[in-house]
Order: structure tokens, then sequence, then C-alpha cells
């Protein structure tokens, strides 16, 4: 198991908003976290990154507790929301920057860059802008290109879908999907259909307990919708 | 209607979420506000014996008319470089039904607030009815005052029309006061002279009182040049400063230093790209003068270096004070990716230190042109030097480590009082106490130079525990980083 989670609870108060006895997730596996507003998604992404102290319970990364070692920042990249980027970079100097964090050389950088022209549809590099200067939707194609070029074996996106234009979702399901197998894919999302059609496995939570833990086949979309109508 | 807008942009000021919140924080803002006006009123009311200290041999009419072109000269680029452009302030109103004229009214009208017309009316106005009334007579007196509030509208519309037309940057700003600073230096020498230019205006104001109306008509026509460009292009997009086209910047010297220098370089261009943190950056600046006030003749011969400590460390220190106070919360935006992203703790701490460090040098050896007024200060700035970036840093990184407020960053630097603690007040107690108590030992009898010698070797030996003080700080780090990155994130 690369990914496992056990008794892990967040209290804020008197009101726990991550709740999970047990998740387990195994290398190579694509995971779709689902649920509403306030189910705790955001809080327990947080919790894996280290970002928050857990009230009880442990994030096991291959084994070790993410709290006590920094090796899991060796093969994990995530990109949660702006927060995430240093936004009075270019975004040049942003790749660079994450590039060099993991002792890539400006050469390899920009070599990486290139294949992502169409990704980033002509907008991002070489605009003369800050990051804080663009649109929500290329500031997230910034953090998970940046995310993607760590080449890591955990990847973890909070609502990688939202705000991007219809043309770039398509273009990162298909990045998504071409990783299955061999990157350990761990996001977020409140659309149903592309998150059926990413994920190999979701996980529905609500108030931060998981609720149900399934692989997709062709009637999990069906399954999600009539939960979430109820 | 100008009435709905004015009360608006008081409530927007008055309930603004960055105005500190806290009454501590308020009641401190009042005091320096009210500083300010005292020392400008003071300036204005002892404009005479100012004058007369200045320039002893002159008549102090032809001083007072002299600087007042200089005062402007220096006026127009500081407002070059600080005033804003009301233009924001006006986008909830564009799409309704009120008509272009108002808004451009609006905008002209909010134009005016600002400190830079304030100070005008302090400094010179005293000297206007203590002396020009007297010896001219009222006309005059009256058409003097016309004159500089004209001189002061003309300022503040053309910079604004500046501002709005073409791209302005910091780089202009220092190239004006270099101007400035070369016209002084050539008054010195008495190669021209703007002073008596300056001086040859205003006699002909005495001598004919009417001409004071021509900067009337300058100011009018830049008032109704600037409307009109308003008029035609208010949009927000064109009537907000142009942007530059940026670039990506590397840091050569910085390389050599490896992952801790491409830290540094990453906290660098914070600096330099934000407003707040750049100004902190131009006050340390400004602070060079501090000496100026505290380095006596009476102290330097008795090598009263007690007294001087304070100063030498101020001024010495200032980019790890000023910078330091608000340390890892200039970072608040990005703390999350900071924490996530693989980076050492240690480097990170590292990068801090190696950026005081560079920060302090560079501050010291500006400093050391004290050294033409006595060689004894350049020991003691040498002593202060070794205290600050051996101890003082450690002192700053160590209270960074307590500090949970964010900072929103993009925000102006004068009176945002955001991200302001009681660690912030506190912080200037051990930094600038240590030293002073360990010289006054020495002070007392009477061997200031061993008293120096401690400090500085004091610093010296922190400096050389510096491994140890990162580890240390580090660790700390590491068991608040959840508090500080919760902070953060508010």
């Amino acid at each position: 198991m690369i990914l496992e989670v056990k008794k892990l609870q967040k209290v804020y108060g008197d009101k726990t908003v991550v709740n999970i006895e047990d998740l387990q997730i195994a290398a190579g596996e694509t995971v779709g976290l689902v649920g509403n507003n306030g189910a705790g998604k955001t809080t327990f992404f947080r919790m894996l990154l280290d970002l928050i102290r857990p009230t009880t319970g442990e994030v096991l990364s291959k084994g070790e507790n993410v709290m006590q070692n920094d090796n899991w920042k060796n093969y994990t990249a995530s990109f949660l929301d702006e927060g995430f980027l240093i936004d009075y970079l270019t975004p040049e100097e942003y790749f660079i920057f994450i590039g060099s964090l993991h002792n890539l050389s400006v050469a390899d950088v920009s070599a990486y860059l290139n294949q992502y022209g169409e990704f980033f549809n002509g907008e991002i590099l070489n605009s003369g802008k800050y990051i804080r200067d663009f649109s929500k939707g290329n500031q997230v194609k910034v953090g998970i290109a940046a995310a993607l070029m760590q080449k890591p074996e955990i990847l973890i996106l909070d609502e990688p879908f939202a705000n991007l234009d219809p043309t770039t979702q398509i273009r990162l399901k298909n990045l998504l999907k071409e990783q299955a197998g061999n990157m350990t894919t761990f996001i977020s999302s409140h659309d149903l259909n592309h998150v059926t059609d990413v994920c190999s496995r979701i996980v529905l939570v609500e108030k931060g307990q998981v609720i149900k833990d399934f692989k997709t086949d062709e009637n999990t979309l069906k399954e999600l919708e009539n939960y979430f109508s109820a | 209607m100008l009435s709905t807008f004015l009360s608006h942009q008081r409530k927007s000021f008055w309930r603004s979420r960055n105005r500190g919140s806290s009454i501590a924080g308020q009641i401190v803002l009042g005091f320096f506000l009210l500083y300010f006006f005292v020392l400008a009123i003071g300036a204005g009311l002892s404009m005479v014996h100012i004058l007369t200290y200045f320039f002893p041999k002159q008549d102090v009419v032809k001083s007072f008319n002299g600087i007042i072109l200089y005062y402007f000269a220096f006026d127009f680029i500081m407002r070059l470089q600080f005033q804003e452009l009301p233009t924001l302030s006006i986008i909830p109103y564009l799409h309704l039904k009120i008509s272009r004229s108002k808004i451009i009214r609006f905008l002209n009208v909010k134009a005016l607030f600002s400190a830079f017309n304030l100070w005008p009316f302090f400094i010179f106005l005293p000297f206007c009815f203590i002396k020009i009334a007297p010896a001219f007579g009222a006309v005059t007196t009256v058409m003097y005052i016309v004159t500089i509030f004209s001189i002061m509208v003309f300022n503040n519309y053309l910079v604004l029309y500046i501002k709005r037309k073409s791209i302005t940057n910091t780089l202009y700003t220092f190239v004006g006061m270099l101007l400035i600073g070369a016209f002084a230096a050539l008054e010195y020498y008495k190669v021209i002279s703007i002073m008596a230019g300056s001086d040859f205006v205003f006699r002909a104001i005495v001598a004919q009182p009417l001409y004071g109306f021509a900067f009337t008509l300058a100011a009018v026509a830049i008032f109704y040049i600037n409307s009109g460009f308003l008029r035609k292009n208010l949009y927000v997009e064109e009537l907000s400063k142009k942007q530059e086209k940026k670039g990506s910047t590397d840091y050569a010297f910085l390389n050599r230093f490896g992952k801790v220098g491409e830290l540094a370089a990453l906290e660098l261009k914070l600096i330099l790209r934000h407003k707040r943190p750049r100004s902190a950056v131009i006050m340390g600046f400004f602070f060079l003068l501090y000496g100026f006030f505290f380095y006596k003749e009476e102290p330097i011969n008795k090598d009263a270096f007690g007294q001087m400590m304070f100063a030498a460390i101020f001024m010495t220190g200032i980019s790890i004070i000023i910078y330091g106070q608000f340390m890892f919360a200039w970072q608040s935006a990005h703390f999350d990716g900071i924490l996530a992203n693989k980076i050492d703790f240690k480097d990170f701490i590292k990068a801090k230190f190696l950026l005081f460090t560079i920060g302090c040098t560079i501050i010291t050896l500006l400093a050391s042109f004290y050294g033409f007024k006595s060689p004894k200060l350049l020991l003691l700035h040498l002593a202060a030097y070794l205290y600050n970036i051996g101890f003082g840093t450690v002192v700053v990184l160590y209270l960074a480590t307590l500090n949970y407020k964010r900072l929103d960053i993009n925000k102006a630097a004068s009176f945002n009082y955001q991200g302001t603690g009681a660690t912030q007040w506190l912080l200037m107690f051990p930094y600038a106490l240590t030293p002073i108590l360990m010289y006054v030992p020495f002070g007392i009898l009477n061997k200031p130079y061993w008293g120096l010698a401690v400090v500085g070797i004091f610093g010296l030996m922190m400096l050389l525990l510096r491994g140890f003080w990162v580890n240390y700080i580090a660790k700390r780090l590491e068991k608040q980083r959840y508090k500080i990155a919760e902070g953060f994130r508010e």
C-alpha cells in the first residue's frame, strides 16, 4: 500500500470534520474523492500533505508517517489551491523553482514545458505576466503542470476540473488517464462525470466519514447520481 | 452625488479589512499621524530659524523664496513614487446610471485627498503670515498662498496624468532624486542656482502680484487635460497604471549557494515585486540618515559609545529589523506550498540568514560614510554589524516562529497594520537592549573600546554558532508549522 490512512480524525471544537477509520490505496490506483461541500475533502487532503495536524490517527506514505519525516515529499506532488502557487513569480520562474527542488536543470524544465504547449493553449509561457495576474483557470493550469512536472509517484489534486475550460478539462482527463497504473492519483471533484471517467475507484465521503468505497464500472455514475439526488 | 461617493469612500476606509483591527494598533497609528503633523507644523512655525540656520548670510525671504521650487521638485518626485491612482474605486459605479462627468469629478476630487496636499500648508503658510504679510502686505501674501496652492494642485494632477499616460517606475524616481541632488550640488558650488531662479519667480510676484495667477492657469490647464484624458478613456483597464511586461530574472550571484541560494532568490523576488516589502527596504535606506541625529560631536569626542549604540544597531540592522519583524508572514499566501514541497526546513532558515547577512552587509558598507565624521564610528559600526548578523538574525527568526498572523503582501505599507501583533512591538526590546546592557559596565568603568570589543566578539561567536542556531530554529519551525500554516490560511 502506498498510502494508508488509519483512524484519522480532525476535530474543530465539538465538530468532527474528518473521521476516517481505515483507507488503503495501492500503488497505481486512481482514486476519486467525492462529496458535498463541507464533507471534509480539503481538510483530509491537507492532512495527507501534513499541512494540518490530525487530532488523532496517522497518514502513512510508503509505511512512514508523513508527520515524522519528509521522505514523502520526494515522490508526492500536489495542487490544492492558489495558496500553493508563488503568485509573484512568472510561470517560467515558478516552474524553474519547482524543478530545482527536484534537481531539474533549467533545460530539463523547458524541455518538459514544451510538451505542454497544447495544455497551456499558448497563454501561460512568455506571457509577460506574474502568476497573480492570470485568470483562475490559468493559475490552476500552472499548478497542475508544476505538479505533473515533478514526475510524482503520488499526485494529489483538489477539484482540478473546477475553473478549467471544457477543452482543458478533456485534456487533463487524458493526461491523468495516460498516467494510470504508474502513478497513484488522488483527486477530489464535484463533477461526477469526470471523476467516474478518470478514476478506477471512488471514495464517497459525507460529514468526514467514508460512506462508500468501490471500483468504478458502467453503473457507477448512475449510482452516484442516485445517491446525491436522494 | 459627489457626497455619496465620498461617503462610500469613507466607509471603505473605515471598514476595510486590513485596517488595524486592534485598538492598540490604531492608537499607535494615531500617534504617528500626530507626530508627523506636529513635525510639519513645527517646521512651518520655526521656518525663520531653520532658514537663518542654514543660510545665515542671506535675507530670510530670499531663502524662503529659494526653497519653494526645490520643495515642489522633491514633492513631484515623491508623488511619482507614492501617490496612488484613485481608479479602482470607480469600478462599482461604471455600469450604473451615473454620468461620466460625475464619475470624473469624483476621481478628480478624490485625487486631492492625499497627504502630499497637506504638507505645503503646514510648511509654508506660517511663514507667509509671519514674514511676508508684515513686509509686503495682504495682497502679496494672498498671492503667495495662491501660488503655492496652485503649484501643489499642478503637481497633483500632473503626476496623475503622467502615471495614467505612461509607464513610470522606480528607476525614474531614482533618476529624479539624482537630478535634484545634482542641482543641489551645482547650487553649492555656485554653478547654476535653482534657488536664485525660485527667488526670481517670487520676487516677480512681490513686484506684480497678478503674475501668481500664471501658476493657477497652469494648474487649471493640467486639470482640464487630465479630465479630458479621463473622459476619453474611462475604462478601468486603461486608467490604471500601465502594466510593464514582466520578465523572468535570475540572480547569478546566489546560484553558488545551491538550494539555499534558490530560496534566497525567491525571497529577493518577493521583496522586489511587492509594494510593502519594497517600501520597507526603501525606508531602510532613509534610516541611514539616522546617524546625523545621534552622532554628535560631544559623545564622539568622549567615546560615549553607549549613547550611540542604539543608533548604530538600528541603522546597520535596519533590514533585519524591518523585514524580519513580519518574518514568514511575508510568505503567508504560499506557506502551504512551501510546506507541501520538497523544501528542507534547514535550507529555508539558512536562506533567511543568507538574505539578512547580505542586506546587513550592504547597509553597513553604505553607512561607512560616517567614517568621515569620525573613524571611531567605523569601529562602532563593526561591532553593531557583527551583533546584528550574529545575534539579531537569531532573535528575529526565533520570534518569527511565534508569528501566526497572515499578512496581505499586496497592500501598501503605510498605515497598514495588518499582521502586526505584540511580537512586533516586543521585538525591539531584546534586540536593542542586549548590546547596550553588554556595553554599559565597560562604559561605567570608562573602557569604551573594551565594551565595543565585547559586543563585537559576542556577535562573532553567535555567527560561528550559526549552524547550531539554524538547527534550533528549523526544529522550532518544524514544531510550530501547523499553527503557523493555520494562522496564515485565515
